[in-house]
């Protein structure tokens, strides 16, 4: 299938659509937030033949959708939203992703960067030191049975409960980094092995934590409610669920595709093995991904305690790090929302794609009710990356979501045939960045030049409404795998 | 047996080819080894981890894609890479296997995945089979 720029019919500047009748398949059309240039740089790979293929799901509402940060996945792109309709609607774990709830969290400081960038390299060593990175590295914690139980079943709320977490950090995630349906009596023996020491690992790949400032304010009132100032230090978490997550959707992907004949099922491309939501099948999956989800949360939490005990080795125990927000981009959720007029209960999934609720969604914490959700999008080593805030338009044009990045744009074999990363290192250290890393072949496969402008990204996202713009961050230290 | 690494936006795509399809599943473990720790399974070696596996599919390329995330699982709680394969049993839709390989002091490239996205052993025209593995990174 070969999708032309005349098969793209415009909807509005930054809205573009596929229509259904473009494939007899199709359910409902293909739809695509990006500028002009951004579209022509998303028609360079797959990622179209992919959302079409995803309008093709069971119970799919209003649209297939990718962000303007989309690039080709293996099954889903990278980028995507596809809401089914609960509770018959298709579940595939696949919509979700191998790292199930791989995403972002953001610490406050009240430091300035006038006050400590004379102290950056050797906050960057404590921070590489702090926190277990890299490929295969197991971290300072090594559950028990009966530990591994209570991390898929309670999520962030053990690493509080065991001096790893702030209980006051709860309220600043995402369903309060705890998802009710988890059942880790789902979760097989594999995973929970591949878990056992990775809970504080940040792992490899696109995965980090990264110092940045506050480079420029764009909403005051929303980086008031949200803690932030211009200048001020900030932290930068993005990782997810570790092997365990990993294995738990590689076995839950093999079992759904078994099962997709019982339902009378196909797919044009197994990645988008499917089930009925509220099928065994379905209810398993969807149980086993809330215990890996509530495991990332409570990673995130324990790579934030090693964090704040690198801060405090630095700046003194009288210096800490408040959570501002953590929100997932690859899940799940039953959500309710608007289509064609009447509301309706879905299955969102998020693919490389954030939450971006507006102003009024209860589960916020009261602070930032009357602005919205914060979204984080990090961009990459050496640019900056963005705070923004939900709006009530995301609820209408895209099931309450928006990007997650910047978005890849060279494969990691041409970024490392394009970079010299020492010489990349140098150049970063004298622009002020300080990066630590496992090796020079991660330096270079995520070097700025292998990922779309996260510019014109979040300019994208801001013009259409979908999220506003109320922060830029410039990273100072880096912190990669 | 060849292996060719090919590029992908964001992950890692790999064509192998084998004589049949023991040789194929060798490939395949072979190219995914190399990719957790480059090289490591051209060179000679004594092996110090076996594990073994038994997997059941639907068709070959299901077969194949099960047995090497299998093998990736094996890795990652083994901490080691494995680069031998005997068989004890292969079919179209069965594969019983002992699977030797070597302790790793860390990974060169963390796979998350074996996907089954563009895989499909099929014959390669030249009297052997030949499918596409792309790895989640």
């Amino acid at each position: 299938m070969k999708i032309r720029k005349g098969d793209i019919h415009k909807i509005e500047d930054y809205l573009w659509e596929i229509p259904k009748s473009f494939r007899p398949k199709m359910r409902v059309p293909a739809r695509v937030l990006a500028s002009e240039p951004l579209l022509d740089d998303i028609m360079e790979d797959r990622s179209l033949v992919q959302l079409v293929n995803v309008a093709s799901l069971p119970g799919i509402q209003g649209a297939s959708l990718v962000m303007p940060d989309v690039h080709e996945g293996y099954g889903f792109p990278i980028g995507g939203v596809a809401a089914t309709l609960y509770p018959d609607g298709a579940i595939s774990p696949g919509g979700i992703g191998y790292d199930i709830n791989c995403g972002v969290r953001l610490l406050t400081s009240n430091q300035k960067i006038t006050d400590i960038r004379h102290r950056l390299e050797e906050l960057s060593k404590e921070m590489y030191a702090q926190i277990p990175s890299g490929m295969g590295k197991g971290g300072q914690i090594r559950l028990s049975p009966q530990e591994m139980e209570d991390v898929l079943r309670t999520g962030a709320e053990w690493a509080v409960e065991k001096g790893y977490g702030k209980k006051d950090d709860l309220a600043f995630m995402e369903s309060r980094g705890r998802l009710g349906n988890a059942d880790p009596s789902l979760i097989s023996e594999m995973a929970k092995k591949r878990g056992t020491d990775q809970l504080g690992t940040i792992g490899s790949g696109n995965h980090f934590v990264e110092v940045d400032y506050v480079e420029e304010i764009y909403d005051t009132t929303a980086a008031k409610a949200f803690g932030l100032s211009k200048g001020q230090v900030v932290v930068l978490i993005h990782t997810g669920s570790r092997g365990l997550g990993h294995q738990v959707a590689t076995d839950y992907i093999r079992r759904i595709m078994a099962a997709m004949p019982h339902y009378g099922i196909e797919v044009p491309d197994r990645e988008l093995a499917c089930v009925p939501f509220n099928s065994e099948e379905g209810q398993n999956y969807f149980k086993a991904m809330c215990a890996a989800a509530n495991y990332a949360w409570c990673n995130r939490e324990v790579i934030s305690w090693e964090a704040r005990t690198a801060w405090k080795n630095i700046f003194g125990s009288d210096q800490s790090l408040k959570l501002m927000y953590d929100i997932a981009h690859n899940i799940a959720k039953v959500e309710t929302h608007r289509v064609h007029g009447e509301e309706v209960g879905t299955i969102v999934h998020r693919k490389g794609a954030t939450r971006a609720f507006g102003p009024g969604f209860e589960e916020l914490p009261e602070v930032y009710r009357s602005v919205g959700q914060p979204v984080i999008i990090p961009g990459s080593m050496g640019t900056c990356s963005y705070v923004l805030v939900g709006t009530t338009k995301s609820q209408e044009l895209t099931f309450g979501s928006c990007c997650h990045g910047a978005g890849r744009r060279l494969s990691r074999t041409a970024a490392k045939k394009q970079v010299n990363a020492p010489v990349l290192k140098e150049q970063l250290k004298e622009e002020g960045i300080f990066v630590e890393a496992g090796s020079f072949k991660g330096i270079a496969e995520e070097a700025p030049i292998a990922y779309k402008d996260v510019n014109m990204v979040v300019e994208t996202v801001a013009i259409s409404g979908i999220a506003k713009k109320v922060a830029k961050l410039r990273p100072v230290a880096v912190i990669k795998g | 047996m060849k292996i060719e690494y090919l590029p992908h936006t964001a992950d890692i795509r790999m064509r192998i080819q084998g004589n049949g399809l023991e040789d194929l599943f060798r490939a395949g473990v072979l190219g995914m080894g190399n990719i957790l720790k480059e090289g490591i399974c051209d060179q000679e070696h004594i092996f110090d981890r076996k594990a073994e596996i038994e997997i059941v599919a639907a068709d070959p390329t299901c077969l194949l894609i099960d047995f090497l995330s299998e093998v990736l699982s094996h890795s990652y709680t083994e901490k080691s890479v494995f680069c031998k394969v005997k068989f004890l049993g292969l079919s179209s839709v069965k594969g019983v296997a002992e699977i030797y390989g070597k302790k790793v002091d860390g990974f060169d490239e963390e796979i998350k995945a074996v996907t089954y996205h563009e895989a499909e052993v099929h014959n390669s025209g030249i009297g052997g089979l030949q499918t596409m593995v792309v790895f989640d990174i």
